[in-house]
């Protein structure tokens, strides 16, 4: 059974591109034949990210408008043969996307992958709320500063009011945290919130911690995943969540931990 | 009250056929229509204008007519047009109330009951200190709780999100986990809340003065009863993140920490 997941946060800035990104290509390099697509109409990034920006033809929108078929708007990662890209217009916007062309297009996608994730652009006007709406688990992308706390708790809300399976009694989105840009020193400085503070206000379960680190940079400008791009502490953090996502118990690692206890109280949020 | 169940030897022969009728009792919430005159046709005509401005008000409602200033109502043929008459517009009296002697009698000839006892609730919303300082009286049969039609208390189990905005419109509110900051919760009633209270509480909104808001931690931007609020800046640092409720006194929005 395929699962579409969304990568979502209300606020822009925090890393969903990137997260989607790696963990599209995480997911492919377990072996799971994986499609990751740009719901951000208008502001295309995702290809940008993947290394795929001149190879694309057909877009997500072409593909709901019956302009080109499916096939023809994918493009195969040259890296990961498992993962496929369907990217976004930039000369469309987002009132190109109706609910039921995106329905059309996911349940196609189900046919032919595991895992479906969506890019979900900022705010949580149409294109966010098309991106989440036939979700079966969401990735809230979350920074430790309290305006991005806020934005993904009231994404929490509309994930649990305002998608397909709520508004037709399933069982709820199932939300993940994924806390990124996490800074221990500046954690320790009271620069960020500390994570038992997120996770008090969100508590939803997390999935993982994602550092500050110059690799998520390097690896965007040169346009490859952040765990394809060698081993930094980001690609591992991103490693994690992944098995965390396939559904095994990872222990929860920290980079940089900077005071005992922490490990042992992040393992009691997690049971 | 509850239905027969054998307990004697005696009783044996007799139980082993179901018994043909259980008694059980049961409060009812009656609406009164209390006359202010004769019953006629400005009465009538007063009648329907009520019903065409709030059609469900009554619907399915038992009426008790209040007849102590209708003194008019004398035999059973002017009750039984009354009764007639209400019943013509989907309207079912089942009794009157305070009523003397002879239209009592007047009223049961005509098949409605002459209802002694009870009390009315107030015409006008009673003041805080009526429900809290209120001794029981022992002489007077205790009022049912409250029409269950009218007051349903609606329970959220899940976080009330930033965003979402939850509203009682029949009586209180009760949520089983955390408010977050910029949610806002709105009853009719009293609100409580068993979890962090981040966001905004307003309670009593249709001028309730005697509602109150409880919350196992007080960290709300906003609290408002019957209008009167105060907003996060305006709270005592004492009852922060402490378990608190709300109340009005003297039209003054109190906090107070719960011991």
């Amino acid at each position: 059974m395929s699962k579409i997941i969304v990568v979502t946060s209300g606020k822009g800035g925090v890393g969903k591109t990137t997260s989607t990104a790696a963990i599209g290509a995480g997911l492919a390099m377990r072996g799971k034949s994986t499609c990751v697509i740009d719901f951000d109409v208008g502001l295309r990034n995702l290809d940008m990210i993947m290394g795929c920006e001149r190879r694309v033809v057909f877009d997500f929108i072409n593909v709901i408008q019956g302009e080109a078929r499916l096939n023809q708007a994918l493009i195969k990662d040259r890296r990961l043969e498992n993962l496929s890209i369907l990217p976004a217009s930039q000369t469309r916007d987002k009132d190109a996307l109706t609910k039921e062309g995106v329905e059309k297009v996911l349940n196609e996608l189900r046919e032919q992958f595991d895992y479906i994730v969506c890019d979900s652009p900022a705010g949580i006007e149409r294109g966010a709320q098309l991106a989440m709406h036939f979700a079966d688990e969401a990735i809230v992308v979350t920074n430790p500063e309290v305006s991005s706390v806020r934005d993904s708790d009231r994404v929490l809300g509309l994930l649990s009011s305002k998608t397909h399976r709520a508004e037709t009694g399933q069982d709820p989105i199932k939300p993940h945290l994924l806390l990124t840009r996490y800074d221990t020193a500046r954690v320790a400085k009271g620069e960020m919130m500390p994570l038992e503070d997120v996770l008090e206000i969100l508590a939803i379960p997390l999935l993982g911690i994602v550092p500050e680190s110059p690799a998520v940079l390097r690896a965007s400008n040169v346009g490859t995943p952040v765990v394809l791009e060698g081993k930094s502490p980001a690609a591992s953090a991103y490693e994690d969540a992944v098995s965390r996502l396939m559904g095994e118990q990872i222990e929860m690692r920290v980079q940089r931990p900077e005071r005992p206890g922490l490990l042992s109280r992040l393992m009691r949020r997690e049971a | 009250m509850n239905s027969h169940t054998p307990t004697d030897s005696r009783d044996a022969a007799v139980d082993t056929a179901p018994a043909p009728f259980n008694l059980r009792s049961r409060f009812i919430t009656a609406v009164v229509v209390k006359l202010s005159g004769p019953v006629g046709e400005p009465f009538y005509s007063a009648l329907d204008l009520m019903i065409r401005q709030a059609p469900h008000f009554f619907v399915g409602a038992p009426l008790v007519i209040d007849v102590e200033l209708a003194s008019s109502l004398q035999d059973k043929a002017d009750f039984l047009r009354l009764a007639r008459e209400m019943r013509n517009r989907r309207l079912f009296a089942i009794g009157i109330q305070n009523g003397t002697e002879e239209q009592s009698v007047a009223a049961s000839h005509a098949g409605l009951l002459a209802l002694q006892g009870g009390r009315d609730t107030a015409l006008e919303a009673k003041r805080p200190k009526d429900r809290t300082a209120q001794a029981p009286d022992s002489t007077k049969v205790p009022d049912p709780p409250q029409d269950p039609a009218k007051v349903e208390t609606l329970i959220v189990t899940d976080p009330v999100r930033s965003g979402q905005r939850v509203f009682a419109g029949n009586g209180d509110l009760i949520v089983v986990n955390s408010v977050s900051a910029g949610a806002e919760l709105v009853a009719h009633g009293n609100i409580h809340v068993y979890g962090a209270m981040r966001g905004r509480a307003l309670a009593g909104v249709n001028g309730d003065t005697a509602a109150r808001i409880f919350c196992q931690s007080l960290e709300a931007e906003l609290i408002a009863i019957s209008g009167l609020y105060k907003t996060s800046d305006d709270f005592d640092p004492s009852v922060l993140k402490q378990r608190t409720q709300a109340y009005l006194q003297d039209d003054t929005l109190c906090l107070d920490i719960l011991k």
